[in-house]
C-alpha cells in the first residue's frame, strides 16, 4: 500500500499517523525551563520539539548600527532560529550556521512578534528570542510561534493576547476549482512532515482581539500572521483558513492551561 | 556580539577590577584551603541535573543543566557510509594477504588489525554556541579538543583477550567498522542553549559522554563482507559502547566496560589546584588545563588520554599599580615597600594586594600534582565517572 495521504486518505478517512482531519497532534509544553534566561519554554507538537528562551527587554547593544535609532519608539524584537543538525531524519550539514529555512522562520517570527507585543512600553531596548529546534516533524513555524508565546509570557512581556499558530492543509493537490457538489477533498489540521512535503498547506496565527471591545463574534478571529508557500486554487483558501483558525483556538486553550498550571505550582 | 566573536578560546573575561582580581587570587591561593567565591571545596563540582534519551529522532541524546542555568543538549546521529580505500590501504591489504599465505599465525593477526582499524575522520563533532558562528575559534577549538581524545582512545580491549564480552577492539574507531567496505559515520552535534557563563568545556564534555553512553546502533544482520543489512527492531539495537552486567554492588543494572573519555577543566592558583572553575576563578588562574581521562579496561583504573593547556584569560587583565609607583600617592608609600613577597608558583616578586596579570607558565610539579589528583584511586576522575554512571541510561 502506498504511504501517501492523497491515495490513502480518500479510502480510510484516516491520515498517515492515524488522526482524523480535525485532530491536533499531542501537545506538551512547559514554561520556565531555563533559569538563565528571562523567560523560556519547551514545546512539543507531536514529534516537533522546540526550546525557546527570551532575554530582555534589555538595553540594546551599543555600537550596533540599528540599535540606537530604531529602538527609540519601542523595543526591537530580535529572533534567532537554530535548527539542530540532528533535528531531521538525515543529519543535515549547514554552512556557516544558518540556512534558508531557519532564516525564513526567524524573519516571520520577528515581524509577527514585533507588531504583536506592546513594544512601545520599552523604548530603547531589545527583546531577543532564541529558538532551538531539536526535532523537526512539520509545522515548524506554527510550533515556533507557540513556543515563543509561552516564553514571552514567562518573561512577562505584555501582549494583548496569546499568539497561537497552527497549520492547515488540503488532502489532495487542490489545483482545480472546488466543485461544491462533488467535493472529495478534506481540509487537514496540524500537518506533519510527510504531509507537509506532499500537500498544499498554510500556517496561520491568531490572537484574541484587544480587551474592551467585547464583540463575541470577533473573539478569537484576529489573524495576526498568515503564510503559505505552496500552490492551491483560491477557492480552497477559505476552507483551509477556517480550519486553521479553529485549530488556533484549540491550541490557545491548551497553552492557557499550561500557563495557568505552571503558575499554580 | 562582535566583541564576543573576536574573543579567543579563553573568552568571557568578567569585568572585574584589579583589586577584585587580587582579592580573588589571594583567597584562592590560601595555603591548603582555598576559599572559592561560591563556597565549594577545591574538588567539588557544581550541582547538575542530567537526563538521557530525550530525543527520539537521534541514535543517542543527553541533556545536562548546571544549577546556574547553562544547559547543553547533545544529539548523536549515525549513518552508514562506504569506506573509500586509499592506495596505501589497498596495498596494505594485499600485503596482509600475502603475509597470510606465508606465515599462518603472524598473518592472521595482521588481517585482524586491518579489519578493525578505523579512521578518526569518521567521527564528526559540531558545537553550536549562541552568539558564535560554528566556524568561530571557540567552537572549533572546543570540538577538536573533545573529539581528539574520543577517537584516539584505544582501551585495552586487545590485551585481555579479543572477542571478550564487553570489550571494544580498536576503541571507538574500531567499533565504527562494519566490514572492509562499509563503516558508520558518527555525527555528534552539541548545542549550548544559553550564553556560556563559564568556560563551557566541562558541561559539553559531560553531556557528550552521557549521549555517547546512550547511543545505540541497529543490530547488524548481514555477515562478513556482505553489504550491511540491519535488524529493523530498535529494541534489538546494540549500544555503541557495549555494556556488561555489573560486578559492583553500588550501581544497579549493567555498566559499561569501555567508556568514552571525559575532559575535566582544572586550574591552578599559586599552590592550590581547583576543579570545575567558575568564570571568575578562571579569570585569576595561573594555568588552565583540560585533562581527558577514561577507564583503562585492562587494569581497571583510570588512564590519562590528553592534556591541553587553555590560554588563561588572566593574561589579558589590567594590572594594578602599587602605591610606590603611583604618582597620585607618591610620598606616602614607605610602609608598603616591606610587603613584597615572592610568589611560590611563578617566582615573581609581588606586592601583596596588587594584581599582576599572569604571564603563563606552570611548574612541572604542579602539573604532576594535577594529573595525580585526577587519576588516583578515589580521586576526582573516578568520582566524576561514577557519578555519570549513576545517571540512568536507556
Amino acid at each position: 500500500m502506498p504511504l501517501d495521504t492523497s491515495t490513502t486518505y480518500p479510502l480510510t478517512k484516516l491520515r498517515l499517523d492515524g488522526r482524523r482531519w480535525n485532530e491536533l497532534r499531542l501537545i506538551q509544553a512547559q514554561i520556565s525551563t531555563n533559569p538563565a534566561s528571562s523567560g523560556s519554554s519547551y514545546l512539543a507538537m507531536g514529534n516537533t520539539t522546540i526550546l525557546c528562551s527570551v532575554h530582555g527587554p534589555a538595553e540594546g547593544r551599543r555600537g550596533d548600527a540599528t540599535g540606537g535609532a530604531a529602538g527609540s519608539s519601542g523595543a526591537v524584537v530580535e529572533v534567532d532560529v537554530n535548527i539542530a543538525g540532528f533535528a531531521g531524519v538525515d543529519r543535515k550539514r549547514r554552512a556557516g550556521g544558518s540556512d534558508r529555512q531557519s532564516g525564513r522562520v526567524a524573519s516571520t517570527l520577528r515581524s509577527a512578534f514585533q507588531s504583536h507585543l506592546h513594544t512601545y512600553l520599552y523604548p530603547h531596548s531589545t527583546i531577543s528570542i532564541h529558538v532551538s529546534i531539536l526535532s523537526a516533524d512539520g509545522s515548524l513555524l506554527a510550533a515556533a510561534v507557540n513556543a515563543c508565546t509561552l516564553a514571552l509570557v514567562d518573561a512577562g512581556v505584555p501582549m494583548p493576547g496569546l499568539l497561537c499558530g497552527c497549520t492547515a492543509a488540503m488532502s489532495g493537490s487542490a489545483s482545480t476549482p472546488m466543485d461544491p457538489l462533488n467535493d472529495f477533498l478534506d481540509p487537514l489540521l496540524d500537518v506533519s512532515l510527510p504531509e507537509e512535503q506532499e500537500l498544499p498547506f498554510l500556517t496561520v496565527a491568531t490572537t484574541t482581539s484587544v480587551p474592551g471591545r467585547t464583540d463575541e463574534d470577533e473573539d478569537d478571529k484576529k489573524v495576526a500572521m498568515l503564510t503559505m508557500d505552496s500552490k492551491v486554487h483560491y477557492t480552497y483558501i477559505e476552507t483551509m483558513l477556517a480550519v486553521g483558525v479553529d485549530g488556533c483556538k484549540q491550541i490557545r486553550e491548551i497553552l492557557d492551561g499550561v500557563i495557568k498550571g505552571s503558575s499554580q505550582r | 556580539m562582535t566583541a564576543q566573536r573576536q574573543a579567543s578560546s579563553a573568552s568571557q573575561i568578567p569585568h572585574l577590577s584589579p583589586a577584585e582580581l587580587s582579592y580573588l587570587y589571594t583567597s584562592l591561593s590560601l595555603p591548603g584551603t582555598p576559599i572559592r567565591p561560591d563556597g565549594r571545596s577545591p574538588t567539588q563540582f557544581r550541582p547538575l541535573s542530567a537526563e538521557t534519551d530525550i530525543l527520539p529522532g537521534t541514535n543517542g541524546s543527553a541533556r545536562v543543566g548546571f544549577a546556574d542555568g547553562t544547559q547543553a543538549i547533545v544529539g548523536v546521529k549515525a549513518e552508514v557510509e562506504r569506506t573509500v580505500l586509499g592506495v596505501q590501504a589497498l596495498s596494505q591489504a594485499e600485503q596482509q594477504e600475502y603475509a597470510e599465505g606465508n606465515e599462518g599465525a603472524d598473518g592472521g593477526a595482521g588481517a585482524k588489525q586491518g579489519s578493525t582499524s578505523g579512521q578518526g575522520s569518521w567521527v564528526q563533532m559540531c558545537i553550536e554556541i549562541p552568539g558564535f558562528r560554528d566556524d568561530d575559534a571557540l567552537p572549533v577549538f572546543l570540538s577538536e579538543m573533545m573529539r581528539e581524545p574520543l577517537v584516539e582512545s584505544v582501551s585495552g580491549g586487545e590485551k585481555d583477550g579479543d572477542g571478550d564480552e564487553g570489550g571494544m577492539v580498536g576503541g571507538l574507531k574500531g567499533r565504527l567498522v562494519i566490514n572492509r567496505r562499509w563503516h558508520w559515520r558518527l555525527y555528534i552535534d552539541v548545542l549550548l542553549l544559553s550564553q556560556p557563563l563559564s568556560y563551557p568545556l566541562p558541561l559539553l564534555s559531560l553531556t557528550t559522554h552521557l549521549a555517547l553512553l546512550a547511543t545505540k546502533l541497529p543490530k547488524l544482520k548481514s555477515k562478513g563482507e556482505e553489504d550491511p543489512f540491519f535488524d529493523d527492531d530498535w529494541n534489538a539495537a546494540e549500544y555503541l559502547y557495549p555494556r556488561v552486567r555489573t560486578t559492583r554492588a553500588s550501581i544497579p543494572g549493567s555498566i559499561h566496560k569501555v567508556r568514552p573519555p571525559v575532559t575535566l577543566l582544572v586550574i591552578s592558583v599559586a599552590e592550590n589546584i581547583v576543579f570545575d572553575p567558575s568564570r571568575e576563578e578562571i579569570a585569576v588562574a595561573d594555568t588552565v588545563l583540560a585533562i581527558s581521562i577514561t577507564y583503562d579496561t585492562g587494569s581497571n583504573c583510570l588512564k590519562l588520554l590528553s592534556i591541553r593547556t587553555v590560554d588563561p584569560p588572566s593574561r589579558l587583565t589590567q594590572p594594578s599599580v602599587p602605591n610606590s609607583e603611583n604618582v597620585a600617592t607618591l610620598g606616602s608609600t614607605a610602609a608598603a615597600e616591606a610587603s613584597a613577597i615572592i610568589n611560590p608558583s611563578t617566582g615573581e616578586e609581588e606586592v601583596s594586594g596588587v594584581w599582576r596579570p599572569r604571564r603563563g607558565g606552570v611548574k612541572r610539579a604542579t602539573i604532576a600534582r594535577m594529573v595525580k589528583m585526577v587519576l588516583e584511586k578515589g580521586g576526582v576522575g573516578e568520582e566524576v565517572l561514577d557519578g555519570l554512571e549513576g545517571v540512568e541510561v536507556g
